[in-house]
């Protein structure tokens, strides 16, 4: 067992908080960035028998390099299967997929989430990406893990555009509609952790990150946040979950500052691949992967 | 009774002929006015759309059809092209914001632009129904959203069997297809090599398919692992040569995704005239696509060559 570290940055808590919620043998559908950082540490840690699947047609890649897209021709590395989207999609809508991450700009109390726009749909204020994935993901994963920044404007009342469901309206409310999948089960900021109640499917926070004020926190919900009597302080990461994310994402181009590095930097951007190949074989021998 | 026998049933299949041409032939033939357009991410059909992009004048408005897009549509939107968008996500991936697309849709820069959204998977089985001839399938993604709520051409139905709802989807037809795929032969046998999308239903959804690939191959290397064609010949119109056809994106066991490049082309679409100043350089400035590999250069093209097939090469374990 590693140690708890305290030299960690808050993306990196976040991370190492989702990979938490990924149990061993389980399938996951993992987008790049963020959730791609959690999916690798629990790889590499405490789920060696979980696997990814990824949006564009691959499913348990093991790369030696880092991912750039979910469509990326890194996810073809050493996969167990590559071909289509309608395979993963189909899989999921049938009930093989048992956690999924996803995010948003906007939330409410039963983890509906917004990624299509600010404002009035017709009229925008700010147009965003659109569902993609997320919506798929939410509909129908058996659980669904929320990762996203928590700034005092985004956790509202009502989202100007259900994009992806959570617990919809309330108890029920997803088999009403049709909805195949469990719905959302965590909610990582930030700030804390969120789960949902059983009885009401609203949001209650469970868990507050290191330093992180109770009081700034409430003031960065617009509704009145149900609190756990239990509330604890999120877990540390291990000096081991560290130590993996640094090793395939050394620039921290997921969880840092790395793209503003590597924008027009062809040279640094190839030394970070060509760099990537010993530390990773090292990485996957050490935990009898290769 | 005439005694005139029935006439013959014309099929849609296209011939096992000679279809290589040039990009600047294929858009020509294929690309018309108001054309609704079809196009997928995995793997990004560059030096198809930016030949597009120089016959602009000529082919003024396209309507696309997408599943996801990272650039290629925004390539389009930016070049004043696009009328409407039917997608589930256009934005930039890592490369991240993409002003050019928020530009259009709530500026109306450089033409106003209708969005038409879906879920990703709702959108991916619209080309899967085109592709079995159905006008419409279901699927369980979608429900209970604001997707259906804004978006008429979805409909919640009980299933006609078990009651249970559904999300109903048009089919959706493309007048053309644009692909790029890793290899094909000379009549348009198409082998997709890695995760592949879904470029397999967008060409049998689509009137016409042009394929650009990364190498020309014999029929008979076809023939030696068939289960890996992905287009077989009679959905395909055009076969365009383009190595490297797929930069700043990726194209599996060729060449990786030029990171750098494509996080700066983004940095300079965060104005329309930025936006045109790289079109200026890169588009317009090129005549086809092997002078847009010699601007970028061949060198860096290659290094990113060396550095995919250092990670996986097609037919070997590394």
């Amino acid at each position: 067992m590693s140690n708890y570290t305290k030299d960690y940055s808050m993306p990196e808590l976040m991370a190492v908080t989702v990979a938490r919620e990924i149990r061993d043998g389980e399938l996951a559908f993992i987008g790049v960035g963020m959730p791609l950082m959690a999916a690798t540490v629990a790889k590499f840690t405490h789920a060696p028998n979980f696997n990814m699947m990824v949006e564009y047609g691959a499913v348990g890649p093991a790369p030696l390099r880092l991912q750039m897209c979910v469509n990326c021709a890194v996810n073809n590395e050493r996969a167990y299967f590559a071909g289509s989207q309608r395979e993963v999609m189909s899989a999921q809508q049938s009930g093989f997929v048992d956690i999924a991450c996803i995010s948003g700009a906007q939330i409410d109390k039963y983890g509906n989430l917004n990624s299509t726009c600010i404002g009035d749909y017709h009229h925008p204020k700010v147009r965003l990406a659109g569902s993609g994935g997320a919506n798929d993901l939410a509909s129908s994963a058996s659980r669904t893990v929320i990762m996203m920044r928590q700034d005092g404007r985004n956790f509202v009342n009502q989202v100007d555009y259900l994009t992806s469901p959570g617990h919809l309206g309330g108890p029920g409310a997803r088999e009403k509609a049709g909805l195949v999948g469990g719905g959302p089960a965590a909610v990582v900021t930030t700030m804390g952790v969120y789960r949902f109640d059983n009885e009401t499917r609203e949001m209650f926070l469970e868990k507050i990150h290191p330093g992180v004020d109770l009081e700034k926190l409430k003031a960065a919900v617009q509704w009145d946040l149900a609190i756990s009597p239990n509330l604890t302080e999120t877990e540390l990461p291990t000096e081991e979950q560290v130590m993996v994310m640094r090793t395939l994402d050394p620039l921290a181009v997921y969880l840092g500052t790395g793209r503003q590095t590597l924008s027009g930097d062809f040279e640094a951007f190839m030394k970070m691949f060509e760099n990537s190949y010993q530390p990773m074989v090292t990485l996957m021998r050490s935990k009898g992967m290769m | 009774m005439r005694y005139e026998p029935i006439p013959v049933q014309e099929g849609r299949a296209k011939p096992p002929a000679y279809k290589i041409m040039t990009a600047k032939e294929a858009i020509t033939k294929f690309i018309e006015e108001d054309c609704y357009m079809g196009m997928t991410v995995s793997a990004a059909p560059a030096s198809l759309i930016w030949e597009m992009v120089r016959q602009r004048d000529r082919i003024k408005t396209l309507d696309l059809v997408i599943t996801s897009q990272i650039g290629m549509s925004s390539v389009l939107i930016g070049s004043g092209l696009v009328r409407k968008i039917e997608m589930g996500y256009n934005w930039g991936g890592i490369e991240g914001e993409d002003k050019v697309f928020r530009r259009a849709v709530e500026k109306g820069i450089p033409r106003p632009l209708e969005v038409e959204d879906y879920s990703n998977f709702g959108a991916a089985m619209r080309w899967l129904a085109a592709s079995m001839n159905l006008d419409s399938i279901g699927t369980k993604s979608q429900l209970g959203s604001d997707i259906i709520k804004y978006n008429p051409r979805i409909k919640v139905i009980n299933d006609p069997y078990t009651g249970r709802p559904v999300s109903m989807v048009p089919a959706s037809r493309p007048d053309v297809a644009v692909i790029h795929a890793a290899r094909a032969d000379e009549i348009g046998n198409v082998q997709c090599l890695g995760l592949y999308g879904n470029t397999d239903t967008l060409a049998r959804a689509a009137k016409h398919v042009i394929v650009s690939v990364e190498e020309i191959i014999t029929s008979a290397e076809i023939r030696r692992m068939p289960n890996l064609t992905t287009i077989p010949y009679y959905y395909v119109d055009a076969i365009v040569h383009a190595p490297f056809g797929a930069h700043w994106r990726e194209s599996t066991y060729y060449y990786h995704h030029d990171l750098p490049y494509g996080l700066d082309v983004y940095r300079q679409f965060a104005t329309q005239e930025g936006y045109e100043a790289w079109a200026d350089k890169y588009v317009h400035g090129t005549k086809d696509w092997d002078e847009y590999c010699q601007l970028v250069g061949y060198d860096r093209l290659n290094r990113l060559r060396l550095s995919e097939n250092k990670y996986q090469k097609f037919g070997e374990v590394r």
